[in-house]
């Protein structure tokens, strides 16, 4: 990350953004031309290099990439389905395969099969159409279940605008002060996996001086496995906008920017549909309802690199720098977006203000356990019988939902793995000691991570996830850290040689690159990767003991 | 995904609420005094040294990045608490923290962080250029890596070299991922040439459009090369090779900043360079000058004998032909002419104490003030305006202060070519966005970066400045307490210019009175706001009166007299200040005592210990006047080149061969040379030693790097030689006696002594108790008040004469890759870099003459005309046009005019009245 390119980014700001320059050039000439490298260096005033640098990190923008017409899912539910290969066949009758490329992952878990062409993301079983698809402009709106297990503040019916327009004006009326105290109360934690309270990171942006300052919501939900922000974003985008008013309001910040993936085109339209209508309304604009404050929304277009969901990634993504993690002090709070006071959330985070503002904050806090506070979206994957997301009190018990909510596995099911790739390797004999809530899972060396579920089936070779694990955080790695982007790529390769070939690993190398990871690496892609492989090496290590030297322990 | 976030405690962080209570920490359980918001990395390596921490991505010189990984520590906030494994260069040291920087946590970790580098690594250390000067292995070994335990994997061994460019070199197959060389380039220098591309483990480095360093826009500064810890980039001296015999700290000879050099000797020759990274002035950066242009030092063409001029023709002779040949027409010329026939130019390119004896042979032993320096042609209008304004003639402040201002307003001056260091400076300032005022007829690269661009016809500094004179005191943003304690005529001052014509200034300069407005407040308004400028403030017809005006905006708005304001020249050599103080121009002697006072005289004449007379002296233009009048029978040149590089070079050639005896001291038969009677052998700054002054008033040691050429003199023992022949008992050249002969004479040198000069010098005035001066004016001016002065436009004879003839108007400048006549710059490889002079020219102009890019243009003056290649950039407006006098082949000063500054005498090079026509000539073939 340079201060120096945030500086010059900043200068064009969100207005002719940098990053959405380079996208749009890209997506226009297929290749970042000499010409346009020279018209947008003067413009922007950075280097030659510096655009070559940003294109090329993106798997959308970089040029091996160019000239795919159609992706297929690869995230970790697809492959644990094995249903990848069958749809490339498919594809491959419509396409030539240099056009095929992939993407990870296209949230339709649900459904254990995807891909995307011209814009629009297909289940599965869309291929049987793809005719038909060719031909028209048609989506396949995808269909999940939507449950409620305690109290429905996520997933409550969108109320309509002149109620969002009472809870809004009942916020301006009140001192700062009040407001962050409901805050306080609520105890509202972030829902991205960190669970970092709200209320901290916006009254430290607040008290920032600077001539600008920035709510930026990550709607970079890139965890395979995981499409509650896609619900969200879809189904209940009024919500996570008017949370990002009020955190705005909070913040004193001007400005809202919606990062959204790519992988998520339906998404991103909704959302911009819905800013619009809320512009018209006199939610969003200039001297809200009267009250002298204005906040403006941007949606950034993703483009490919699920790193982009650590938050000073993101940063430096919209800045149209390399999406390489910095390093903290600064947090955002202080030196965010374009070096100014910047607060990034989750979209979940974000979309629990209008309950607590409208409710207060002990309504909230009424809910879930001691220390995690409110409710919690669980994505489930399509093993489950009854896939679908469902929002639960935190503290409800993890055998509630999968038995109960989910309605027990489909097939035989070994473990899940829960909160993205990142998160625990969950054998099914521990389901019943789990509750869900952020505690629960690190008191039982899991984590809760963003609440996804994916199933592992039985027959499905432990080797091969792991490797699946490595491969992803190697293919993902910003290459920043030298952890990550060394040990992932040699922990890749360790496993695969051992899989495919007589190769023993020697397990202290093992554990030595696994403790590098998690206390090396800069950010928690390279640092939290040890944890399902270590959950792996603990609970299935009857299954691994092959690939492994026998005479160390 | 926001879990990808590690360290998730920051509460104490936002809430402050950790407020330290006393300022010690723990380290491996013994407390150390802590700093004020120091990194653990910074608070370990103080207490415990330098490599106590290893660390591969951190460098003194760049902002923490946390790539490595291998500065990590344990952390503990309580005494026996859970410890946390963090790296300690973007850490901050807590109070009451307790850091354990060894433990066995902690080296397997580094352990096997660096195994994991070696996989993909090549392991050739023993013919690896860097061996044992490598970080990388460096680290291994500290670490104790033995083996590799991974099964072979992807790598990157089969990465290309890169040997396209003169001086940089890369193998990334060596490149270990840590940024430094991107930051180097970004944070310091603030290219980007250098980024990342790819990612994860395929991410690697690139220069500009993926290319190689020639291709690229690379500037060749070496910051890369030196930011480098292993020989991923590196220059092709190997300058991190450890071969060398010794190391030797000096200073560049090349512009007015003044860099620190380290410079690298082998069997007595010169192998490297790299810049010092405690050097005060630059930090560990320098430019492809000062690392790179070297060889010249002993290039094939040094002139190794004395040269007399035999039937017209220069003949090597010996030492004691020359001196006596020179003694005996000088006495002659003397006898009969009288002392007042014979003049001496000194050189900004030589020694404090070489300039001091220049002048004081030319006073003592001739026994005139004809004495003058190439301060004449650059910054005598500042010397002299400065004096006037303020009462010292040097710049007020130092360029450290940019990290004090608040605003800076640059004019007339191209610091990123001219002045590169300090230009990187000024560029960092800029794209941070703090308040930039460029005011130059050219799109200078700072002007890109800058918040205002003044974009003036060229000659109009007078009329732009008093437009934002005219509206800070319109909207009354002045410093009425500063303007009412420190200075005098202000009334009046703001009569004259609330009298002006603010749409017919706006009219003469080209510049939106608007624009002029805003960036006028912009400066008035900062709390800080410092000017610096350059030669196209000063080689005007108006240049005294541009500076006058520049020290009016500092007086009206007080900025002077603190950190980060003040009126700062650029100076343009190495040591042009020092030439200037020394006393080499006719009006003031060694220490600006005035030359003309019969009452002052007895002070030098006593010091002297001979008569020195007070006699008005001529000034270089008025040199060549005499010369050609015959009034002026012989004349001194040391290493100035004025053939090449003074205007009107047909004029100066007459002025030459006009000379019954030039006397020319060089390293090269220069142009001016092919015209001497005798031509001395000089010595370069590599191969003597004495002191240089920079542009912020710093004395700096030059020290022997190696001897001087055989058959060459230091140019101060050929002046000492000399002064003995003519009867003056002038013991042989050496720095350190000679300063404290300066000393006694020079007030402002009074407690400068060699020794204790140190490795970042002194800035004058030096107390007798040895205390230097950082900061001018800051109590009172040397003058007493700040004198406010007002001068009215007056558009440039050369205009009046001949802008109906000659529409056009060509503004000369610099090249980063050469200096000056390029005499030195010429005869090193950075003329691979930079091979002729080109002439830039406005697209719309371009295309008015059917002019091309590359195509040969005429360009005619009244004087004369050449042929430049056309370089077609809006960097200049329609009607201006800009080139260079590196190369003799060219000789742009053919056209450029004979008019002066009215004050000072300084040319102006900058306002030259010509016309256009597309050539036949050829382009110059290599």
């Amino acid at each position: 990350m340079s201060k120096n390119l945030s500086y010059l980014s900043g200068r064009k700001g969100l207005g002719r953004n940098l990053f959405e320059e380079l996208g749009n050039t890209v997506q226009k000439t297929g290749l970042l031309q000499d010409d346009e490298i020279e018209r947008i260096r003067k413009d922007f005033l950075v280097g030659k290099a510096n655009l070559h640098g940003t294109v090329s990190f993106y798997d959308f923008l970089k040029p091996e990439n160019q000239g795919k017409k159609v992706y297929v899912c690869n995230g970790s539910a697809c492959l644990c389905a094995g249903t990848q290969p069958a749809l490339k066949e498919k594809l491959l009758s419509h396409f030539r395969e240099q056009e095929i490329g992939e993407m990870c992952c296209l949230g339709r878990c649900h459904e254990n099969a995807a891909f995307q062409y011209g814009g629009r993301n297909f289940s599965g079983n869309a291929i049987e159409k793809m005719d038909e698809i060719l031909k028209s402009d048609i989506s396949v709106e995808d269909d999940y279940k939507v449950g409620v297990f305690g109290t429905a503040i996520l997933t409550r019916p969108f109320p309509g605008l002149e109620a969002y327009k009472s809870i809004l004006k009942s916020c301006f009326q009140k001192p700062i002060t009040e407001l962050f105290e409901v805050l306080k109360i609520s105890r509202l934690r972030g829902r991205g996996g960190a669970g970092f309270p709200i209320s901290i990171k916006l009254e430290s942006c607040r008290n920032t001086p600077g001539v600008q300052r920035f709510i930026v919501c990550n709607a970079d939900e890139g965890d395979p496995g995981a499409y509650s922000d896609r619900y969200l974003l879809e189904k209940q985008p009024y919500a996570v906008l008017l949370g990002m008013v009020i955190a705005g309001y909070l913040a004193d910040a001007q400005m809202g920017v919606v990062y959204i993936r790519g992988e998520y085109p339906e998404s991103i339209s909704i959302i911009e549909k819905t800013i619009a209508e809320m512009v018209r309304h006199e939610l969003i604009g200039e001297d809200i309802l009267g009250s002298g404050f204005s906040f403006h929304f941007k949606i950034i277009k993703a483009q490919g690199a699920y790193i982009c969901g650590e938050e000073t990634a993101l940063l430096s993504s919209i800045e149209g720098q390399r999406p390489e993690v910095r390093i903290r002090p600064p947090y955002p709070a202080q030196q965010g977006l374009f070096n100014l006071p910047t607060v990034v959330n989750n979209v979940e985070t974000l979309a629990n203000l209008p309950f607590i503002m409208d409710q207060g904050g002990d309504a909230f806090a009424k809910i879930g356990t001691l220390k995690s506070k409110g409710t919690k979206l669980i994505s489930l994957d399509g093993y489950f019988r009854n896939p679908g997301i469902y929002e639960v009190d935190m503290g409800t018990p993890l055998s509630k939902v999968v038995h109960e909510l989910g309605g027990g596995f489909k097939k035989a099911v070994k473990a899940m793995h829960i909160g993205g790739p990142l998160g625990g390797l969950v054998p099914v004999t521990k389901i019943d000691d789990l509750r869900l809530d952020f505690e629960s899972f690190s008191q039982e060396g899991f984590l809760l991570g963003h609440a996804s579920i994916i199933c592992i089936p039985e027959n499905f070779p432990m080797i091969l996830y792991l490797e699946h694990l490595f491969e992803f955080t190697a293919h993902e790695s910003c290459g920043k850290c030298f952890p990550c982007r060394l040990g992932s790529t040699r922990g890749k390769e360790m496993l695969h040689k051992a899989r495919t070939s007589d190769y023993l690993i020697d397990r202290k190398l093992m554990y030595d690159l696994l403790e590098t990871l998690e206390i090396g690496s800069l950010c928690m892609l390279g640092g939290g990767l040890p944890l399902p492989v270590k959950n792996a090496l603990e609970y299935f290590g009857e299954e691994l003991k092959m690939y492994f030297k026998s005479d160390q322990n | 995904m926001e879990k990808l976030r590690k360290d998730t405690d920051m509460s104490h962080q936002l809430n402050g609420k950790r407020e330290p209570k006393s300022k010690t920490a723990y380290i491996n359980d013994r407390a150390y005094v802590l700093q004020e918001g120091e990194t653990i990395l910074s608070f370990v390596s103080r207490h415990l040294g330098k490599s106590s921490v290893p660390t591969l991505c951190d460098a003194p010189n760049l902002e923490p990045f946390g790539s490595c990984r291998v500065c990590s520590v344990e952390l503990a906030l309580q005494p026996q608490g859970n410890t946390k494994t963090v790296a300690s260069c973007h850490t901050p040291a807590l109070a009451d923290s307790y850091i354990y920087t060894d433990t066995e946590k902690i080296s397997r970790l580094r352990k096997n962080i660096i195994e994991l580098v070696l996989t993909d690594h090549p392991l050739d250390c023993l013919t690896c250029e860097v061996n044992n000067n490598c970080e990388l292995q460096t680290v291994a070994a500290q670490v104790g890596i033995r083996t590799v335990r991974y099964p072979e994997g992807k790598n990157h061994l089969d990465r290309e070299k890169d040997l396209s460019h003169p001086y940089m070199t890369s193998d990334f197959s060596k490149c270990i991922n840590c940024f430094r060389c991107v930051r180097a380039c970004d944070e310091v220098q603030g290219e980007f040439v250098l980024s990342m591309a790819g990612r994860g483990f395929d991410s690697h480095i690139i220069k500009s459009n993926n290319t190689n360093f020639m291709e690229s826009d690379c500037v060749s500064c070496g910051a890369c090369a030196q930011a480098c810890p292993t020989s991923a980039i590196s220059d092709v001296f190997e300058s991190k090779s450890v071969v060398a015999d010794k190391k030797i700290r000096t200073v560049c000879t090349y512009c007015g900043v003044g860099c620190n050099l380290e410079v690298a000797v082998k069997d007595g020759k010169i192998k490297s360079i790299q810049a010092p990274y405690d050097a005060d002035v630059n930090q560990g950066h320098t430019c492809l000058k000062g690392r790179f242009a070297f060889s010249f030092y002993n290039h094939p063409d040094r002139i190794k004998k004395p040269l007399i001029r035999k039937n017209g023709v220069l003949e090597p002779a010996s030492w004691e032909e020359a001196y006596d040949y020179i003694a005996e027409k000088l006495t002659a010329i003397k006898q009969q002419f009288g002392p007042d026939a014979i003049a001496g130019i000194s050189s900004a390119r030589c020694s404090n104490e070489e300039n001091y004896l220049m002048q004081k042979f030319i006073r003592a032993v001739i026994g005139t003030n004809n004495i003058d320096c190439c301060a004449r042609v650059c910054h005598s209008p500042t010397a002299l305006g400065m004096q006037k304004a303020f009462g010292t003639g040097a710049a007020t402040n130092s360029i450290d202060d940019l990290k004090y201002a608040d605003c800076i307003l640059v004019i007339g001056a191209n610091p990123t070519d001219a002045h590169p260091v300090t230009g990187a400076k000024m560029k960092q300032f800029a794209m941070k966005g703090r308040t930039t005022i460029v005011i130059d007829p050219r799109k200078t690269e700072l002007a890109r970066f800058a918040t205002f661009h003044l974009q003036l016809k060229p000659g109009t500094n007078v009329a732009l400045l008093n437009m934002m004179l005219y509206y800070i005191i319109q909207e009354n943003v002045i410093a009425k307490d500063f303007i009412e304690s420190r200075t005098e005529g202000f009334e009046e001052f703001k009569e004259q210019i609330l009298r002006l014509d603010i749409d017919q200034l706006e009219s003469i300069t080209g510049v939106d009175k608007h624009l002029v407005k805003q960036a006028a407040l912009a400066y008035a308004k900062s709390p800080n706001a410092m000017s610096f400028h350059g030669l196209g403030v000063t080689e005007h017809t108006q240049g005294t009166y541009t500076v006058m005006l520049i020290a009016d905006l500092a007086l009206i708005t007080g900025n002077i007299g603190r950190k980060g304001v003040g009126v700062n020249p650029l100076r343009g050599q190495n040591n042009v200040q020092g030439a200037a103080d020394m006393g080499c121009q006719p009006h003031q002697g060694a220490g600006y005592l005035n030359a003309y006072d019969p009452e002052i005289n007895k002070q030098y004449e006593a010091f002297y210990k001979t008569k020195i007379p007070f006699s008005k002296g001529l000034k270089i233009p008025e040199m060549f006047e005499a010369s050609i009048a015959g009034n002026l029978k012989a004349l001194w040149l040391m290493g100035e080149d004025v053939v090449q590089t003074d205007p009107n070079t047909h004029k100066v050639i007459a002025a030459m061969e006009n000379l019954d005896l030039l006397v020319v001291q060089e390293l090269f038969l220069t142009e001016t040379a092919k015209y001497a009677h005798v031509v001395l052998p000089g010595a370069s700054f590599l191969e003597k030693s004495g002191t240089f002054t920079n542009g912020e008033r710093r004395i700096q040691r030059v020290q022997k790097v190696v001897e001087p050429l055989e058959g060459t003199k230091s140019d101060g023992q050929i002046i000492v030689d000399i002064m003995n022949r003519m009867g003056y008992a002038q013991p042989d050249y050496d720095a350190e006696t000679l300063l404290e002969e300066i000393s006694q004479i020079v007030p402002f040198f009074r407690g400068v002594k060699w020794q204790e000069l140190g490795d970042n010098g002194k800035q004058w005035p030096v107390q007798v108790d040895g205390t230097d001066t950082k900061i001018l004016h800051a109590q009172a001016f040397n003058r007493g008040k700040g004198k406010f002065h007002f001068f009215d436009f007056q558009e440039s004879q050369e205009l009046v004469k001949h802008g109906q003839e000659y529409p056009y108007i060509i503004t000369t400048n610099r090249e980063l890759e050469h200096y000056n006549a390029g005499t030195m710059t010429r005869r090193t490889k950075n003329v691979e870099l930079l091979t002729e002079d080109s002439l830039m020219i406005h697209p719309e102009d371009a295309q008015r003459h059917f002019i091309q890019d590359g195509d040969m243009v005429c360009v005619e003056s009244p004087r004369g005309k050449v042929d430049l290649k056309a370089k077609v950039s809006d960097e200049v407006k329609p009607g201006v046009l800009s080139s260079t006098f590196h190369f003799p082949e060219v000789m742009l000063n053919k056209i450029t005019s004979d008019e002066h500054d009215t004050e000072a005498k300084c040319p102006e090079y900058k306002v030259v009245a010509v016309n256009i026509r597309k050539s036949k000539g050829k382009q110059k073939v290599r």
